[in-house]
């Protein structure tokens, strides 16, 4: 049999080869008869009529050679080419459908390979982890390098741990200063991620030290763009904050970690003598020891920290650790997203699947008497049943070809929608992506094909009298296609009702505080500045200065953090004065604000003073410093009490204690979506080098941009400007997910439910023009034209009815996936889902209105005469 | 006898020619049967043909391009390994039928 099936790849060959056989043949048969006597022209004839039909030969030869199923496969093909190209409208709606089915699905299936099923691009990437410290129990915090040391050195189950932190430095080698990110990186950085330097080498032991040189490594985007891509730029060096570091190697193109926009990475100096166990800033990563499990590294490194605990109580106490998959860490949120919209895509297909299973069906019925010649011309049912599936897949191979641009287009919407979804960016159209587009269309194929095939191979036996008989039988069949659209579609409208609905509400929540017309960006700054800790001071306070002075701005801060965009920093605080045992610790928010941060959110302040900005030198490590605490701090914590005047301290703060100046309003810091809660805001302008700047306009906040640049480029020409975004925009950013599912799923449930009304149309159009003749009798012989408008009216509205049904029991299982990503509406909301039923039984009566009311004005003369 | 040959005879008689005489084009192969079957068995092209690359489909014969003994390039078919061991299995096969006929027709059960 594997002969024969090379040999259908080379008929042509295996051609030639008989022919010069038979040349031959014939040639040695005409010599004979010529040895006996035969005249030239004589002998050929002879040998001629001894071979007999060459043809007939030829033949024979090429059906031995041929595989026939494949020539069955073949000749199907063409045949249902030709059969779509009959009947244009129904082949366009049907490949129409399918790509909208198949290339969302894909497109979705591509963000969901990409962000939640490839490996990161590191090697044994499995092994790679995010070690995280956690601080009182509950929060995470970051890591002092110390420790990270000291896990590395008494841990076991890493081959390595290592750690970085981000930050923005300014370039000074060229002309003009440039902000560029860099990461400090502990020792082991480049083992970790096992990614060596495209060009030169990593960081040397004795690079960490102190007194060393310094020294770092480049990006290749930063090789390319800064140094031209110079082969010699080894042992050159570029400036941060007027210190030269000479470069020591290049990356390669694709390592962009820990963030994108990394350029520069250099080493941190482990054995400083000003280095504390109480300076958190490293985000930790290491690489498990191969064959060693997560739960053997969590209990391991568990043990390393319950050690360290003993030996520096002061510190290290309240520290606890975890150890998790760094794609986890990564991937965040997006996973529950994706599978909805996974979820919701498929529904879709289902939708577009039944739909063609319908038109099929209805198609089929038009084709009995096709069929019927067929069976009696000799064919079998098998052979039947094949050609049938085979036009239905042909019609699924072109849908998923049309479905790639549909996907293109979709996955395009993702990333405008998107964009900040980690890994998104890798997803693209590849070898993987068709293979599952292909898989699709078969699937589909079988989906809406089987039945329809099925069904119509086995009762097509009659070859005259078609139609007529098996109306009555298919109406069920039908019906209930067209049922399972509407009912999905119910479902899938529920749910982007749902988060609509969430949507509004989400929008129309009081924050508290004031997003509009503040524009928010960063100066760029480095932590080498702290050194001298009161000029940082006087710089920030200077620039907040100049700022106020622009025509157009009405207040500037600065802050930790900005405002709704869902950072988190708790803390637990102490009262100085002292509060009786029993009373729950005090757990807040700690957010460092400049005291002009009131204003320019506006935030009231409700009770006391705004807090007011030290003296220089007075804002340093252990002096006393304003506080403001919000109404629920005070409400929560101090009830009963005048807050004013006492004094608060906290582990996690540099400052001895800072005294309560005021209480402002209960302003929702952490996200638009969550509930107030008890927040300490310390009042220190400077809680980094680089922290936000926000400025009150008072016209679009946008309008400020250039002036903002022009001064901070007269007072402050060695700095950069950047990250400039109005509050409103960041604050819609970090709605991104939630804007994405609502979107999509919207476009998906209106898709769904044309889909449904376009079955609902198609099978009542169907039923109607089988029952012509009948309709024409009846209204012939006295039926009221109302009766036969109602009869078919009654016939859909109790389907779509019955579908509702079922669509909302089906919605209550959809709305378990749902329930968490919902805001101020619940899963089972009476009045969104009634409205998804009012609006699905509307359209479906809609939808059968028209072929309804084709039958009841049909002309009954008209119609007996036709026949 | 009719030129129809049943497919199993014809291939066990190309396969037995072939062990018998070595390496042979079609024409000789057609004589061969001829002469062997005594003038019965006038193989026609359309039937050889497709045998022989059946057979060689089947890997019982391989075919190379070599030189008649009229000086003309014509396709030899040699016997494979495989083929030989067939030639086994199908004579085998066929004094089974063969005997199994034999007994058929030798007690004609009923009769006129």
């Amino acid at each position: 049999m594997w002969g024969r099936f090379i040999d259908v790849f080379r008929r042509r060959r295996l051609d030639a080869d008989l022919d010069s056989q038979l040349a031959h043949h014939l040639d040695a048969l005409e010599a004979e008869y010529r040895t006996h006597g035969l005249a030239p022209g004589d002998a050929r004839a002879a040998a001629r009529r001894d071979m007999g039909g060459l043809t007939q030969v030829r033949d024979a030869y090429r059906d031995q050679h041929g595989v026939p199923v494949f020539e069955t496969v073949w000749r199907n093909i063409r045949f249902a080419v030709r059969a779509s190209r009959r009947t244009p409208g129904l082949t366009a709606t049907i490949v129409f459908t399918l790509a909208l089915g198949i290339g969302a699905n894909s497109a979705v299936f591509s963000a969901i390979d990409t962000v939640l099923l490839r490996p990161l691009s590191f090697p044994d990437a499995d092994q790679l982890v995010r070690v995280i410290q956690t601080q009182d129990g509950a929060r995470d915090t970051w890591i002092a390098s110390l420790r990270l040391e000291d896990w590395n050195r008494l841990s076991s189950s890493f081959a390595a741990i290592t750690g970085y932190s981000v930050e923005d430095a300014s370039d000074t080698t060229g002309d003009l200063p440039v902000r560029v990110r860099r990461a400090r990186v502990s020792p082991r950085f480049v083992q970790v991620w096992g990614v060596a330097p495209a060009a030169g080498r990593g960081f040397t032991d004795a690079e960490h030290r102190l007194g060393a040189s310094p020294v770092a490594l480049i990006s290749d985007r930063y090789w390319r763009n800064r140094f031209g891509a110079d082969p010699s730029v080894l042992g050159k060096s570029v400036r941060l904050s007027g210190r030269p570091y000479a470069i020591v190697g290049v990356m390669p193109i694709s390592f962009r970690f820990p963030e994108r926009d990394v350029d520069i990475w250099s080493p941190e100096v482990v054995n400083s003598p000003y280095t504390r166990r109480q300076f958190q800033t490293y985000i930790g990563v290491g690489r498990l020891k191969p064959g060693v499990s997560l739960t053997q590294a969590r209990a391991d490194l568990a043990r390393v920290q319950t050690e360290l605990a003993e030996q520096y109580p002061d510190t290290d106490r309240q520290i606890g650790t975890r150890v998790e998959p760094l794609k986890e860490t990564m991937i965040g949120g997006a996973r529950g997203t994706l599978s909805l919209l996974f979820a919701a895509v498929s529904v879709l297909l289902l939708i577009a699947c039944t739909n063609i299973a319908a038109l099929l069906l209805s198609r089929a019925a038009r084709r009995e008497q096709e069929i019927a010649v067929r069976y009696a011309l000799g064919a079998t049912r098998a052979a039947v049943l094949l050609q049938l599936l085979t036009e239905v897949g042909v019609l699924a191979l072109a849908g998923a070809a049309a479905g790639v641009f549909v996907s293109l287009a979709v996955s395009a919407g993702f990333r405008v929608l998107a964009p900040d979804l980690p890994r998104l960016g890798e997803a693209g159209l590849d070898a993987r992506m068709l293979l599952y587009m292909m898989a699709l269309a078969v699937l589909a194929a079988l989906v809406c094909g089987l039945f329809p095939a099925v069904r119509s191979s086995r009762g097509a036996a009659a070859l005259a009298g078609t139609g007529r008989a098996h109306v009555s039988a298919r109406h069920p069949l039908l019906w209930c296609l067209v049922g399972v659209q509407v009912a999905l579609s119910v479902t899938l409208l529920a749910s982007a009702g749902l988060l609509l609905r969430s949507f509004d509400k989400l929008s129309r929540v009081d924050p508290a505080f004031d997003s509009r017309h503040v524009l928010t960006f960063h100066v760029s700054g480095s932590y080498d500045e702290v050194r001298d800790y009161d000029r940082v001071v006087q710089r920030i306070h200077r620039t907040l200065d100049e700022l106020t002075t622009l025509p157009g701005v009405a207040a500037a801060a600065t802050s930790a953090s900005l405002p709704g965009v869902g950072h988190r920093n708790p803390a637990e605080f102490h009262l100085v004065e002292g509060r009786a045992a029993s009373e729950p610790a005090m757990v807040a928010e700690w957010r460092n604000v400049s005291p002009s941060y009131f204003e320019t959110t506006r935030i009231p302040v409700l009770a006391g003073e705004r807090c007011q900005p030290k003296p220089l030198g007075a804002v340093r490590a252990g002096s006393t410093i304003d506080v403001m605490v919000n109404r629920s701090f005070a409400d929560t914590y101090l009830p009963g009490r005048s807050p004013v005047g006492l004094h608060l301290a906290t582990n996690a703060s540099i400052y001895r204690a800072g005294r309560i100046s005021g209480i402002v309003g209960d302003a929702r810091e952490l996200g638009i979506d969550r509930e107030p809660v008890p927040t300490a805001y310390f009042c220190d302008s400077i809680p980094s080098p680089f922290p936000w700047f926000l400025v009150r306009t008072i016209g679009q906040s946008t309008s400020v941009v250039g002036a903002v640049r022009a001064k901070l480029q007269a007072i402050e020409p060695l700095r950069s400007v950047y990250d400039v975004a109005p509050l409103d925009e960041r604050i819609g950013d970090a709605y991104e997910q939630n804007r994405l599912r609502t979107i999509v799923i919207s476009v998906f449930a209106v898709t769904a439910l044309s889909l449904a009304c376009l079955g609902v149309w198609g099978t009542l159009s169907y039923l109607v023009t089988l029952r012509r003749r009948e309709i024409g009798l009846r209204l012939s012989l006295g039926a009221p034209r109302v009766g036969i408008l109602s009869h078919f009216l009654g016939q859909a509205v109790r389907v779509a009815v019955i579908a509702c049904a079922c669509g909302l029991a089906l919605s209550a299982v959809f709305a378990r996936v749902l329930s968490s990503m919902l805001y101020g509406v619940s899963a089972s909301d009476p009045a969104t889902l009634s409205s998804v039923v009012a609006i699905v039984l509307g359209v479906a009566v809609l939808a059968a209105l028209v072929p309804a009311a084709r039958a009841a004005l049909a002309e009954p003369m008209r119609i007996l005469r036709e026949e | 006898m009719s030129r129809e040959v049943l497919q199993g005879t014809l291939d066990l008689m190309v396969l037995r020619t072939l062990d018998a005489m070595g390496p042979q084009h079609g024409l000789g192969l057609a004589r061969r049967i001829l002469q062997v079957s005594e003038g019965i068995l006038n193989l026609n092209q359309g039937t050889l043909y497709p045998a022989l690359l059946r057979l060689e489909q089947r890997r019982w014969i391989r075919s190379r391009w070599g030189i008649s003994e009229n000086n003309r390039k014509a396709k030899f078919y040699e016997l494979t390994a495989r083929g030989r061991k067939q030639i086994g299995e199908e004579t085998e096969s066929w004094e089974s039928t063969v005997s199994l006929m034999a007994k058929f027709l030798a007690r004609p059960t009923g009769g006129e």
